[in-house]
């Protein structure tokens, strides 16, 4: 059984096993923090494409969950488009914002990238928080055009309170599973793909990959293109699901919590995203006794994971095998076929 | 002729203030390859420090600015020892680094709001009244930036340029492996500059806070500030970094005067992305023969 069909395979069974959960669990509590663990899901699969995978420094990621959930809200309290067809609208738009984003940074390289990408994210937050012209002038008083500090909230909903009532967070719950099912496989597809394969020899030793004709700027922007999609469509969904998009989704603490996930369930690798969703969000879970000191510990085991564990869990699993950023050097002892089977 | 004069005063401020922390990341980056995310939150610990100092201990001004720069400098020395010392040989060290210090600056920061909470404070590190020049009143704390500044820029051109610790610095960041060969120890040189680095930060610190007064947050944007002037003049480029954040500052001032301070940053940025795409490698750079 080759890698890629066992990981589909694998994914089906969990999708499978976790569609059961609302069978068995009716609590609302429980049903709705593992929604919220499917939008992470969605973002973390996505940005370890291009983090982990193509080993591009982007920390523009969070701006483009916002740009698809703001897309969203926008689209359907503006121009009234009911939220089942503004979402996948809101994922174009940001595909193409990805694509713009990409076109000015990926001429750049390594560190330019990470700080360029944050200073874009943050010129986004910047423009829309501090925007403070009033747009529009509904009942609930002035709303800028980006919705200021406030945020957008009663833009409509996906029609399971009609459709279930009260049980509605069920309907949302099912939805959450579909999307990050298709984006996981997606992942899966695209990781041990040829397209995948161009990812990490860009990654691993650009001069070898550009000299056999794998065009930098080119496959760079495909990943940054593919990967918008469904980050897009997590933050269309996060609108969604929450009824409320306000610059909440820009803060500094969401970006460390992602990239904690990532980091801790182990970068490049076609589980462990995921894997370090689950774990941070429960150990979050269990921390929330101890609220304040939450960031202290986020930015803790950040650290430590670098430094003591830099490949994370699901690097610990397979150890011996190559792959993963932390073979980036590509000397020519550890060539770029080595890597073609990542974890 | 009052509004070149205001406009040129406040550009001037804010160009020294961010020539001080820039200098300190740049530095660091010439020596080490390394983006120290946690910049922001040094900034913020030395700004907290002296107003710590001043306002609790009651101690005088150069006492709080002193003690604050020596804070910086341990907590750079910290990084250094616990975070940068143990992946400097792993070969993703830029990568590995930079997601530790933002984790590391998430420490710090909260520290700060656990020790002095979230509500904003006025930094006691001032200087009241001003002095007329052309008919506008430039307050004597601008001056006193731009003078702290200067001398701070011609203490790091002397440090460089004419002490032996200097020579292994720069002869570091140029190649670490000949400067290794050449018997200098760069686990001394990256400590030196972590120290340095953290002092201009915790300096850079008290300047910005003086103005904007203190929050746990307030390093966030000269942090971001200082790293596009990084990487508009070049990074690692010590000269070029002073020069560029003089210009940013001023053009920062003059965008502000004519478009308003909302969208300074927005229009700044633009530029930014216009230089890089003109070139890559920084206005400053020097072009690499191998660019991949």
């Amino acid at each position: 059984m080759t890698a890629r069909r066992r990981d589909i395979l694998l994914s089906l069974g969990f999708a499978a096993l976790l569609a059961l959960v609302p069978l068995v669990f009716s609590t609302r509590y429980i049903i709705s923090q593992i929604t919220v663990f499917f939008i992470w899901g969605l973002v973390v699969t996505q940005w370890n494409l291009v983090l982990g995978v193509a080993g591009i420094f982007s920390l523009a990621q969070m701006a483009l969950f916002a740009i698809g959930a703001y897309g969203t809200a926008m689209l359907a309290y503006y121009v009234g488009l009911p939220l089942l067809a503004a979402m996948p609208v809101a994922a174009l738009v940001t595909v193409a914002a990805s694509l713009l984003i990409g076109f000015a940074c990926l001429r750049l390289k390594g560190a330019y990238v990470a700080l360029l990408t944050l200073a874009i994210a943050q010129v986004i937050y910047l423009i829309v928080v501090n925007d403070t012209a009033c747009f529009t002038n509904p009942p609930s008083g002035c709303l800028p055009l980006f919705g200021g500090v406030r945020g957008f909230s009663r833009f409509g909903d996906l029609g399971f309170r009609e459709l279930l009532g009260s049980k509605f967070y069920i309907g949302h719950y099912y939805v959450g599973l579909a999307l990050l099912l298709a984006a996981q496989v997606f992942c899966i597809v695209l990781i041990r793909g040829p397209l995948g394969l161009a990812f990490r020899a860009l990654r691993d030793n650009p001069g070898y990959a550009m000299s056999r004709g794998v065009g930098k700027l080119r496959y760079q922007l495909w990943v940054f293109g593919l990967s918008a999609f469904f980050t897009g469509l997590a933050g269309a969904f996060y609108a969604a699901n929450f009824g409320v998009v306000g610059p909440i989704v820009f803060s500094v603490s969401m970006l460390l919590f992602l990239l904690a996930m990532i980091v801790v369930g182990g970068m490049g690798t076609v589980w462990g995203p995921l894997l370090g969703a689950a774990l941070l969000m429960a150990a979050d879970e269990g921390l929330r006794e101890v609220g304040t000191f939450r960031e202290i510990g986020l930015g803790l085991v950040l650290a430590v994971f670098v430094i003591l564990l830099p490949r994370g869990i699901a690097g610990l699993a397979r150890k011996t095998e190559a792959g993963g950023p932390a073979s980036r050097a590509g000397t020519g002892r550890k060539q770029v076929a080595d890597s073609s089977d990542a974890i | 002729m009052e509004i070149f004069v205001q406009v040129l005063a406040s550009g001037l401020t804010l160009g020294a203030m961010y020539a001080v922390s820039t200098i300190g990341l740049a530095l660091v980056y010439g020596a080490l390859n390394m983006l120290n995310m946690a910049q922001g939150a040094l900034l913020a610990f030395g700004g907290y420090v002296c107003f710590y100092v001043m306002q609790q201990l009651g101690l005088p001004a150069p006492v709080g600015v002193l003690a604050a720069m020596v804070v910086g400098a341990a907590l750079g020395l910290t990084i250094y020892l616990m975070v940068a010392r143990p992946m400097l040989a792993s070969p993703a060290f830029e990568t590995q680094i930079f997601i530790a210090t933002i984790g590391i600056g998430s420490v710090l920061q909260s520290v700060i709001l656990q020790l002095f909470g979230p509500q904003p404070k006025a930094q006691p590190m001032t200087l009241p009244g001003g002095v007329s020049l052309g008919g506008v009143v430039v307050p004597w704390q601008n001056i006193l930036i731009l003078a702290v500044a200067a001398a701070m820029l011609a203490g790091v051109a002397w440090l460089l340029g004419r002490t032996r610790a200097g020579l292994a610095i720069r002869a570091t960041a140029q190649s670490r492996e000949a400067a290794q060969l050449m018997g200098i120890r760069i686990g001394r040189v990256y400590a030196q500059v972590l120290a340095l680095s953290g002092a201009l930060a915790a300096l850079s610190g008290i300047m910005v806070s003086s103005l904007s007064g203190l929050l746990p947050t307030m390093g966030a944007d000269p942090m971001l500030k200082a790293f596009v002037i990084c990487v508009v003049a070049g990074l690692g480029n010590v000269p070029g970094a002073a020069i560029a954040a003089l210009l940013l500052g001023i053009l920062e001032a003059v965008i502000q005067y004519i478009f308003g301070v909302q969208y300074a940053f927005a229009i700044l940025l633009a530029l930014v992305i216009g230089v890089l795409i003109w070139r890559p490698y920084g206005l400053f750079g020097k072009r690499q023969v191998v660019r991949l």
